[in-house]
């Protein structure tokens, strides 16, 4: 060997040895990491919701990295399940085989959350449900694997009921839905509150979750000579029958219904469709907290381009839920310790105090009433739709 | 009798929705003798293609300057030229490699094709949703994360109008389309050498018309036809969502084989029974429309089981 390649292959060796040492100490200094899941809708119809969601929930979480208060990153793994039962499974499946993943939270809706539970169950890695609310997914058998911090289809259906049929009388009902389950159990729900009260709704309809045709439904809502329409379901079969029936010529009625409905794509159709629309939304009226203020400060200035939506707030409060939860687990959380902190946690948040019931259920109940006044969401209560207000409801 | 005239009239909306598109498989199968599967996709791509091509003319100012219905027919010609080109595209890479193979072949390849047009529009399609939004009336800006959300359709049709009026217009449009169509088949050399093909190919070589040139005119006129349909979707539905084009092509290749495959006249036959089924079971059946879809594909089994060549299609004989 030549002294000029002996050269060579010193300076070569030199560069390994320091590239081994050079790497080995990076992997001493690199951050250890605990991972958490997030699944939901981030396109698809239900997108506004989901993407508004998914931006709440990775605040959070970049804000506790931020405070350096844990010895560990936080790192999220993010699912879009698209609204759609096999993509949230192959999701849940992408997320319970990542290695270090303590826990998620998930779904907006509730067909995808309850395909998805007997992955995270099998795996026996905590799911908090953020935004699905058929009722059934939290029971004594998904418990202590699935909890939920929103409130259920039931729970939202109450305070609309008391509302449109004790407060404002309204006696004459059509109600439609769609045959998903999210529609499904709005459905019963508010059909059960009806009951109770010994109404029997003038036609009711339900129409598969795909239909862009309602002419037929607004034909026969106009027959029933009913003056409210009930409609349990999203934003895609909600706003496009609310827009039939203004463009059907039926403007003289109360149109409401549940918390799906409540997202910007509803707007879309118009705001003399839209107007007059009334839903339930599950929590507190965010501008009326001081903690509620700051959040909303802290996402406008973030500049996403998705506005808060009904369950925007839920998301963030179920990523401090898993926060409070991972804080009390200590330097090493592992799935089954989160399970234990998550169900026995006690978290305040913007949303109030949030415990969880025997069967893994919020029981920090809260909703309140939005109607859509010149083209944008109101609180009821700040709308000129209030009791008293400038302006009326139709059908009285 | 109110519900009956306004089912009928919602009836024969939906119908003309359907009709072209079903036209479109009709053009297609009776010059290539291949289910173009993806007709109901291209068609969706037309209705987005105009809501694009809408925002970038409004951000250059085109309603400005061109009077309105002018720019409404250069938006519509864009979007036919983008159906046509999704045509000539599934010709060149989904019919056109499967000729010699089994007929199998070019059905799941326009099916593949029309995947790959609903996530084009689901991935690529991001328009300045506020311009859209306040083309309805000045509403609160609405902010859309990408194709796969539900966009709203620009008001191109007599924006202003009655609801009534823009329905007329909707059904006129059709029958405009339609006497067009019927014209260029039957009084055009053209038109008569796509008929010579879809009746007798070999014999159509023989004669010395051009297959290849019918064939690839064909799917630009089809591709128009799409575009068109495209925009009355749009505008009847208002919110169209990226995979509306499946639904659209399931109901429209049903129309056409109820109606007669290979026959124009058979398509609008068939568009217009299946969404009067829809329609009136919708109204007439309590709790009817979540199964108006499944009455209007058991109309098409019986005809595929009692009637296979359509109400008006031709019997197809096999010499041996």
């Amino acid at each position: 060997m030549s002294g000029r390649s002996k050269l060579l292959c010193a300076f070569l060796f030199s560069l390994l040895a320091a590239g081994m040492f050079i790497g080995g100490f990076c992997a001493e200094a690199a951050e250890p990491v605990v991972k958490i899941g997030f699944l939901g809708p981030i396109t698809g119809s239900d997108a506004a919701e989901g993407a508004a969601a998914r931006n709440a929930f990775m605040l959070a979480i970049s804000e506790a990295n931020k405070s350096g208060e844990f010895p560990f990153k936080i790192e999220v793994k993010e699912v879009d399940d698209q609204s759609t039962e096999n993509v949230a499974v192959a999701g849940a499946q992408e997320i319970v085989s990542e290695s270090d993943i303590v826990a998620a939270s998930g779904f907006w809706n509730s067909g995808p959350a309850a395909a998805s539970i007997p992955v995270f169950k099998e795996a026996e890695i905590p799911l908090l449900i953020w935004g699905a609310i058929r009722e059934s997914l939290t029971n004594a058998e998904n418990v202590p694997y699935i909890t939920r911090s929103a409130p259920t289809d039931k729970q939202e259906n109450i305070p609309l009921a008391v509302k449109v049929l004790d407060e404002m009388g309204y006696k004459d009902w059509f109600i439609v839905s769609d045959v998903g389950s999210y529609g499904d159990g709005n459905f019963n729900a508010f059909k059960a509150e009806l009951a109770a009260r010994n109404i029997t709704p003038m036609g009711e309809e339900r129409v598969p979750e795909d239909t862009t045709d309602l002419n037929a439904v607004v034909q026969k809502i106009k027959a029933s000579g009913a003056k409210a329409v009930y409609c349990g379901s999203t934003v895609a079969i909600g706003s496009q029958l609310k827009r039939q029936l203004f463009e059907g010529g039926v403007t003289g009625i109360l149109y409401c219904g549940i918390s799906g409905m409540k997202t910007e794509d509803f707007l879309k159709i118009g705001a003399e469709s839209a107007e007059g629309t009334l839903v339930v939304s599950p929590g507190v009226i965010l501008e009326d907290t001081t903690e509620g203020n700051n959040f909303i400060k802290l996402y406008n200035s973030q500049g996403y381009s998705e506005p808060i939506g009904a369950f925007t707030p839920y998301a963030y409060e179920a990523a401090l839920i898993l926060i409070n939860s991972l804080r009390a687990c200590g330097e090493k959380p592992t799935a089954e310790a989160m399970t234990k902190a998550i169900l026995s946690g006690k978290t305040t948040g913007i949303m109030g105090t949030t415990t969880f019931n025997s069967i893994g259920q919020t029981e920090n109940v809260a909703a309140y009433l939005n109607v859509v006044q010149d083209g944008a969401w109101i609180p009821l209560e700040k709308s000129e739709y209030k009791e008293g207000g400038k302006r009326a409801f139709g059908g009285k | 009798m109110d519900m009956f005239f306004g089912l009928a009239v919602s009836a024969i909306l939906l119908g003309c929705t359907y009709t072209l598109v079903a036209i479109g498989f009709s053009l297609f199968f009776g010059v290539m003798d291949v289910v173009v599967f993806c007709c109901g996709d291209i068609a969706i791509f037309g209705s987005f293609a105009i809501m694009g091509a809408y925002v970038a003319s409004q951000s250059a100012g085109l309603f400005g300057i061109l009077p309105f219905w002018v720019c409404v027919i250069l938006l519509i010609l864009i979007g036919a030229v983008f159906c046509a080109a999704w045509g000539l595209i599934t010709h060149q890479f989904s019919i056109k490699p499967f000729r010699n193979s089994s007929e199998l072949m070019p059905l799941l390849s326009t099916i593949a094709m029309g995947t790959v047009i609903k996530e084009v529009l689901g991935l690529l399609f991001k328009p300045a949703v506020n311009t859209i939004s306040t083309a309805f009336g000045g509403e609160s800006a609405v902010t859309v994360v990408s194709g796969r959300n539900p966009q709203g359709f620009p008001p191109l049709l007599l924006p202003g109008g009655t609801t009534n009026a823009r329905y007329l217009i909707i059904i006129a449009i059709t029958a405009a389309i339609l006497l067009l169509l019927f014209l260029f088949l039957n009084k055009t050399k053209m038109g008569m050498s796509m008929q010579a093909i879809s009746q007798n190919k070999e014999l159509s070589l023989m004669t010395g018309i051009n297959v290849s040139r019918v064939i690839i005119i064909t799917f630009l006129i089809g591709g128009v036809m799409l575009a068109i349909s495209g925009f009355l979707v749009g505008s009847y539905q208002k919110l169209m969502s990226f995979d509306d084009g499946a639904m659209y092509g399931a109901k429209g290749f049903s129309a056409a084989v109820v109606g007669g495959l290979r026959n124009t006249w058979g398509a609008v036959v068939g568009g217009m029974l299946l969404a009067f089924v829809e329609v009136f079971v919708s109204g007439y059946i309590p709790r009817g429309t979540a199964y108006s879809s499944i009455m209007a594909f058991v109309v098409v089994v019986i005809f595929i089981v009692f009637k296979p060549d359509g109400i008006i299609g031709d019997k197809s004989v096999e010499k041996v």
